[in-house]
């Protein structure tokens, strides 16, 4: 029995390897860096909307939150304290966590309500941020410009390491106790707390966690653009976008982001760069389907066959 | 003797020159010339996008038919023109993932931002890192420009830092003459707007004549400007000056109308600089006599190099007829434009190299006068020429109004009608 799981926990942690070796090739073969960096970005994000989404069943529309939290983290440590790059990531993992422990109550809520709760405190945190008044400390409306520490290849390979370490947590959840045990809370809350499991302390944990690489991703997102504003550090879509691409692939499974991210991404790409105005049409077209005919995601395909994924 | 040794040097020295006149000769000319640009055809940028672009392509179509541009690089060989155009949509992430897609995998020759602030912000840092040339239309973003950054210059419109100031020098002259003592600053917070609205207040306090009783700024998407209008009415300001984007200045000036306050000077950008498009949408009645930038699209400069503002006016109808879309304005006049100092940069460039077109770029300051003014660089690349004066839109005719540049003088074709 233990065998097995150790063989399954193998095998995901090499596809997990695959991924990553992948995109760290994928930069010496295709010039288009940012796209590269994008698709990271976007593997790490809807894994770590898969802890807290996929494992407790919480679904935070204002994931972008934690996101911008991290990505203004590392600016003001850049602008304010002078700290180089690495040390800055630091801060934006801390103020990531930070605003997790702040928001920790909205756990209280559920379904829908803990959707629009967090998508509001995303929202107010924004308009904090976005504040002229403030313009001394955050610059406000106009933007940071972090000309100093921008260096694309190390923040490159910054991101692949976050995303290596995102994927192993993932491995982790989907093969220990502690993630069975988080798997359990979000089928039945009263029954997994009967059963002895602390439901306050998974959930707690796992929304730290989901946050703290939400953070992280946004520091890096900031080391690697260097310009950017409040709109584009708390815009919506990226949310919406993590969501999708979980949703699509099929949550809770390592492989089922990882798809979402790739087919997904990869067709906005192609389609937002050759023929933008079919672009809505063909996404629509592709959610409509998917929600009809395959609500579970893709990986669905297979698990409706009792096989397991990955 | 020496006559035999002068004899056998200059036949020498003409062999030597034969052998190395093929090397010196043009290099070999590319089939075409491909320019890379971004443009926004949905969002909140697609107003002022749109003109640019398809003014753009009006010039590369007009070049395109005389078969190209005549390179001097390339020994007076006339070379098509490509251009490459994809859709950011007013993103900033697919503008910065755009960018990218041109230089790395289209390899443009030349490389054009998008419109306004926002959407070239992006793509500043990448185009620096790749060492490609941005021809920046109209993002006036102060923080673009730096004297270690060689990777941009600003095409059409001047620094934000810059433009305000015929304003300021209006009121505290000829408005302070006529009892204007204070004003009012409302503001949408973004780079161009934000920018704008600093200097205007640093000039205010400098002079010391214009006293600044209100000072806000409000998001770039604000909508309803109603309660706004009453708290700059409760501070009684002789001026208003409202600093915003198309849509901010239409918000502003229907609920301006609709809240029966009356101000002796109200200025909006986009008044006079988009002035179909708000006449348009706000009607004739709320922009009478109101302030704002007169643009080339509505001042006649005498052009060097180009179309005259009647000329391009009458081709853009022509290939844009009225109800296709997009409004002729100033974001046409500074697409052209745009085309104008590439096209000059070409015709000059000694080559295709990103600092060679740099240079050409530079070699344009100060000599460049086109409908749009005179294209004068500071040493950064932030525009300095190109300064609109200040107008007003004065009734002409029934049911119509007319932009009249009242500042500063040497510029002024009419006077200026303050309220009472």
């Amino acid at each position: 029995m233990r065998s097995s799981r150790a063989r399954r926990a193998l095998l995901d942690a090499a596809i997990a390897a695959i991924v990553v070796a992948g995109m760290a090739i994928a930069r010496g073969v295709y010039s288009n860096e940012l796209m590269l960096f994008n698709f990271i970005m976007f593997l790490t994000l809807s894994q770590g909307l898969n802890i807290i989404y996929g494992f407790t069943g919480y679904l935070p529309f204002g994931y972008v939150g934690f996101f911008g939290a991290g990505a203004y983290g590392f600016a003001l440590a850049v602008m304010h304290l002078h700290l180089p790059a690495l040390a800055a990531m630091g801060c934006a993992g801390l103020a990531a966590l930070v605003l997790s422990v702040i928001l920790l109550p909205l756990l209280r809520l559920s379904g829908a309500y803990f959707a629009i709760a967090s998508m509001a405190a995303a929202q107010a945190l924004y308009e904090v941020i976005a504040n002229p008044d403030l313009e001394t400390v955050t610059k406000g409306p106009y933007g940071v410009s972090l000309a100093g520490v921008f260096a694309p290849a190390a923040s490159y390979y910054l991101a692949l390491a976050i995303l290596a370490a995102t994927l192993l947590v993932v491995v982790w959840l989907r093969n220990s106790r502690f993630g069975m045990s988080l798997q359990a809370i979000r089928d039945d809350s009263v029954s997994a707390s009967m059963a002895g499991i602390s439901v306050v302390r998974g959930r707690t944990v796992a929304w730290t966690l989901s946050a703290l690489i939400a953070g992280l991703v946004g520091g890096v997102f900031a080391w690697h653009i260097s310009v950017f504003y409040p709109d584009t550090a708390f815009d919506l879509s990226v949310s919406i976008f993590a969501t999708v691409f979980l949703l699509f692939g099929g949550a809770t499974t390592l492989v089922g982001p990882l798809l979402g991210v790739f087919i997904l991404y990869g067709v906005y790409n192609v389609i937002g760069i050759a023929v933008p105005q079919y672009f809505q049409f063909t996404y629509g077209a592709l959610i409509v389907l998917l929600v009809l005919f395959l609500p579970n995601g893709l990986v669905s395909l297979l698990t409706s066959r009792g096989i397991r994924v990955p | 003797m020496r006559s035999k040794l002068l004899a056998l040097s200059m036949f020498a020295a003409s062999g030597i020159a034969a052998v190395l006149a093929p090397a010196q000769a043009a290099p070999a000319a590319p089939s075409q010339i491909t320019i890379g640009e971004l443009y926004a055809s949905s969002g909140p940028y697609a107003s002022i996008s749109m003109p640019v672009y398809d003014a753009f392509k009006l010039w590369v179509d007009e070049t395109n038919a005389k078969g190209g541009v005549e390179m001097a690089a390339f020994g007076g060989k006339r070379i098509p023109i490509k251009l490459i155009a994809y859709d950011d949509q007013s993103s900033t992430a697919t503008a910065a993932t755009l960018y990218n897609q041109l230089i790395t995998q289209d390899h443009v020759d030349l490389l054009i931002a998008d419109s306004g602030s926002v959407l070239t912000s992006v793509g500043v840092p990448i185009a620096r890192e790749h060492k490609q040339f941005l021809f920046d239309v109209s993002g006036t973003g102060a923080a673009f420009f730096s004297e270690d950054n060689p990777y941009i210059a600003l095409m059409a419109d001047p620094v934000s830092t810059i433009w305000p100031h015929y304003i300021s020098d209006f009121l505290n002259d000829e408005g302070y003459k006529e009892g204007i003592r204070t004003v009012a600053i409302l503001y949408s917070t973004n780079d161009f707007t934000g920018t704008q609205a600093a200097a205007l207040k640093g000039f205010f306090e400098r002079d010391k004549k214009v006293k600044v009783v209100y000072y806000q700024g409000v998001p770039t998407n604000t909508s309803n400007y109603t309660v706004l209008i009453n708290n700059i009415a409760a501070q009684n300001p002789d001026a208003v000056l409202e600093l915003g984007y198309v849509g901010n200045d239409i918000a502003f000036l229907r609920n301006l109308q609709d809240s029966g306050n009356q101000f002796r000077f109200v200025f909006t950008i986009y008044g006079g600089t988009e002035k179909e498009e708000i006449e348009k949408n706000v009607g004739v009645s709320a922009v009478t006599n109101t302030f704002s930038y007169v643009p080339a699209s509505n001042y006649e400069y005498k052009p060097e190099v180009g179309m005259t503002q009647k000329e391009f006016r009458a081709a853009w109808e022509k290939k844009y007829p009225s109800g296709s879309g997009v409004a002729f304005g100033a974001n046409a006049i500074y697409g052209y434009m745009t085309g104008l100092v590439i096209q000059r940069t070409l015709e000059t460039t000694k080559s295709l190299d990103q600092m060679d077109i740099h240079d050409a770029v530079f070699a344009l300051s100060g000599k460049l006068k086109t409908l749009d003014g005179t294209f004068e660089l500071r040493k950064d690349g932030a525009q300095i020429g190109e300064v609109t004066p200040l107008g007003q839109l004065q009734p002409a005719g029934k049911n119509d109004v007319k932009l009249v540049a009242v500042y500063p003088p040497d510029l002024a074709n009419g006077k200026a009608v303050l309220g009472k």
